[in-house]
């Protein structure tokens, strides 16, 4: 047990995995496979596996996708690290193929493979391309891939042991503004499952559902709500696909007031999706959903700041709610 | 602009422009004595200085010099604000280095007039050169780049995306392998409307590996469209060398493939880079389709920000903890900083008697100046309104607020 970063404790996973594996290969868009921690060894994958099984080419995102996913369908378990400039380059080569493969073959097709996809900072000043927050919407909507966002170094160390085991394909989104954050995470292999909730919070007047790089202010206003002595439940999904539908009714039966908090555009956020599948579930609740507005982010941090959702939106939205 | 003299040579399909338009050019001036070699590989810079930039005026020689120490000056005057000043909230992908590229090209090209008129550039995410290159306000792009409401682009753009498309500057793009796809669009519009403008893509030695470097090629190349491919070539793509990403030496190279001309240029010498960007911009105008040309250059410092400089220092050294694994040797730097654009414009100039040392250094002060008081006037400007984050998403209106219940 150490203090990890989420880097770090990412590719303490894939190391593990690819030492029990002959041929595990990892393909990296100009970010190398490398990652420090104090007091721990440096990892270095390309050092250590060599560069026939960890490489880097150009700039090349569809390449990258498409290369991971025929090294899956050949047999061979691989993992793609695409960074956030070019998460949707790639959007073919998981929505039409990586997706569908296994459907239209009726099972023939398989591969065992992850996309690592990193998401901006969501950094003040970098305008549309560069501060944006919008691929958990377009990735979770596709059939046949699993979508995660884990929020914590643990998780995402749990969830990648898990994403690489799984047979299916896996998104795996990684939001880049979480780079920062350090936690104790075991040394150990272990997984965290990707079809589970994790409830951040217990509270019976309002429950807060939130996801990746939105959670840490989703947990800054839960803590201010709760000094304010509004009992809140706060989840967060880590998995958009599959969602774990039963976390999120269980919860919003007790509260009867559903808040979500989203850093992706409002039209078909993930909170979106939340509000229906607990609509259809939970009789006679209240609902709200917070987002960023459907605008590209711009760059002048001061219409930027001003437009994402932060801890006192979220604590006036549930405000607002509670009535 | 510059566009004082056109060719229209009959081109034999698949064959050399360049070479066609150049001998078209000789014959002209044969008569006139003037003594030229004809080297055997004429779609290569050989490191002479090509008889174009002579020819030019000493006003518009000057001018180019100018555009150089403008743009020099720029970089380091922003570098020097990102190295010393806290409160100053500007970045850049800094240019400094390869100014002679911005400069050569754009000084082949009609940088003022209608829309309908003016040629096109689009820029990448390495975009102060190319803007000031092609005329842009120095001071509005100063306040846009500190995020200011009165700035280039109302604040809404920054230095990854500030465009004026009044003067052809289309615009940074912060993306890898696009840029190049769109401009050709561009070029199609163009020869649909018929007005003879130029399209020129600004793209690294990154977007060789892109679809859209081969994508833009092909179909330019297909349509002959009037575009023209500036690869700079400046070594490094982010912290990667070039050679990770493409198995040629020479990306120009990669021109054969497509059937058009592809020239390597000194990137340093602004004369060199207006001598071929003339020959294929003007080969786009008459009709002919798009050149690839790859200039060789090199940025004095690393691919985002100040990391590793000193405020009055010119260049960055050490260590980038942006890099991770792949540094730039120092020694690289300071090597490639011995072939200075700057250096040899002036020298080229003060040797051809258009310049003295005394005239070089007054230029020099007077755009020192210029820039000073074009970021001076930028501190100055309002910051931007929060809620006009929700304008300009459409044409038309606002969009809600969705960020409070």
């Amino acid at each position: 047990m150490a203090r990890k970063s989420w880097m770090y404790a990412v590719l303490e996973a894939v190391q593990h995995e690819m030492r029990q594996s002959k041929d595990m290969t990892w393909l990296f868009e100009l970010t190398p496979p490398v990652a420090s921690t104090p007091g721990r060894p440096v990892i270095n994958l390309e050092k250590e596996f060599g560069r026939t099984r960890v490489v880097n080419t150009g700039i090349d995102e569809m390449w990258y996708a498409g290369a991971t996913l025929g090294a899956g369908l050949a047999g061979v378990t691989a993992i793609t690290y695409i960074p956030y400039q070019g998460n949707c380059m790639c959007f073919q080569m998981i929505q039409n193929h990586a997706g569908k493969l296994h459907h239209m073959t009726g099972g023939d097709a398989v591969a065992q493979v992850v996309f690592i996809l990193e998401m901006t900072g969501q950094t003040p000043g970098f305008a549309g391309q560069h501060s944006d927050y919008e691929i958990d919407t377009y990735y979770a909507h596709i059939p046949g891939v699993k979508t995660v966002i884990p929020s914590t170094p643990a998780d995402a160390k749990g969830m990648m042991v898990s994403a690489i085991r799984d047979p299916n394909p896996v998104v795996y989104l990684y939001p880049a503004g979480l780079r920062d954050q350090m936690e104790e995470v075991p040394d150990d292999q272990y997984t965290t499952p990707l079809d589970k909730a994790a409830i951040r919070a217990t509270g019976s007047d309002i429950t807060i559902v939130g996801s990746g790089g939105g959670m840490p202010e989703v947990m800054k206003a839960t803590e201010a709500l709760q000094k304010q002595g509004v009992k809140v439940e706060t989840i967060d999904l880590r998995s958009l696909k599959p969602m774990d539908t039963e976390t999120l009714v269980k919860s919003v039966q007790k509260t009867k007031r559903l808040l979500t908090v989203d850093q992706s555009y409002y039209t078909l956020c993930p909170g979106a999706e939340v509000i229906a599948r607990v609509a259809e579930n939970v009789e006679g609740a209240r609902f709200k959903r917070i987002a960023f507005p459907d605008a590209p982010p711009p760059a002048s941090p001061e219409m930027f700041l001003y437009m994402r959702p932060n801890a006192d939106h979220v604590v006036a939205a549930a405000k607002k709610l509670i009535g | 602009m510059t566009d004082t003299k056109t060719t229209s040579p009959s081109k034999p399909q698949g064959a050399p422009a360049l070479s066609t338009t150049r001998r078209t050019f000789l014959k002209g001036v044969a008569g006139a004595g003037a003594a030229i070699s004809l080297g055997a590989t004429l779609a290569r810079a050989q490191g002479e200085i090509g008889f174009w930039a002579k020819d030019l005026p000493n006003d518009k020689l000057v001018e180019m010099y100018s555009t150089i120490l403008r743009i020099r000056w720029h970089e380091r005057t922003m570098v020097d604000r990102m190295a010393s000043d806290p409160n100053y909230r500007g970045y850049n992908h800094f240019y400094a280095g390869q100014e002679a590229v911005a400069v050569g090209v754009c000084s082949t090209l009609r940088n003022t007039g209608r829309f309908d008129e003016v040629d096109l550039i689009f820029s990448t995410h390495r975009p102060t050169g190319h803007a000031i290159a092609k005329g842009i306000d120095l001071k509005r792009m100063a306040a846009e780049n500190d995020f200011r409401a009165t700035g280039l682009n109302k604040g809404y753009a920054a230095e990854m995306h500030i465009s004026d498309k009044s003067i052809g500057f289309m615009g940074a793009d912060g993306m890898i392998g696009p840029g190049p796809v769109i401009a050709t669009g561009a070029a199609f519009g163009i020869r649909a409307r018929g007005s003879k403008q130029v399209v020129v893509n600004f793209g690294g030695d990154g977007t060789y590996a892109t679809p859209g470097f081969h994508s833009s090629l092909n179909n330019a190349a297909l349509l002959k469209l009037p575009f023209v491919y500036v690869l700079e070539n400046n070594l490094y793509h982010q912290y990667a060398h070039y050679s990770l990403s493409c198995p040629m030496k020479d990306i120009a190279d990669a021109a054969r493939t497509y059937r058009i001309p592809g020239v390597v240029v000194d990137g340093q010498d602004v004369f060199q880079v207006y001598n071929v960007a003339k020959e294929a911009v003007e080969r786009a105008r008459a009709g002919q389709g798009p050149t690839l040309i790859e200039a060789k250059t090199y940025r004095y410092y690393n691919h985002w920000g100040a990391p590793g400089v000193k405020a009055g220092q010119l260049g960055a050294f050490g260590y980038d903890p942006l890099a991770i694994t792949s540094f730039r040797p120092e020694r690289e730097v300071r090597a490639w900083m011995q072939r200075d654009p700057v250096d040899i414009c002036r020298n080229t100039l003060i040797n051809w008697g258009v310049l003295d040392k005394a005239k070089s250094e007054s230029i020099e002060e007077q755009v020192k100046k210029e820039v000073k008081e074009a970021f001076e006037w930028a501190d100055k400007q309002p910051l931007c309104k929060p809620e006009d984050g929700l304008k300009n998403v459409f044409v038309e209106g606002s969009v809600p607020a969705r960020q409070l219940a």
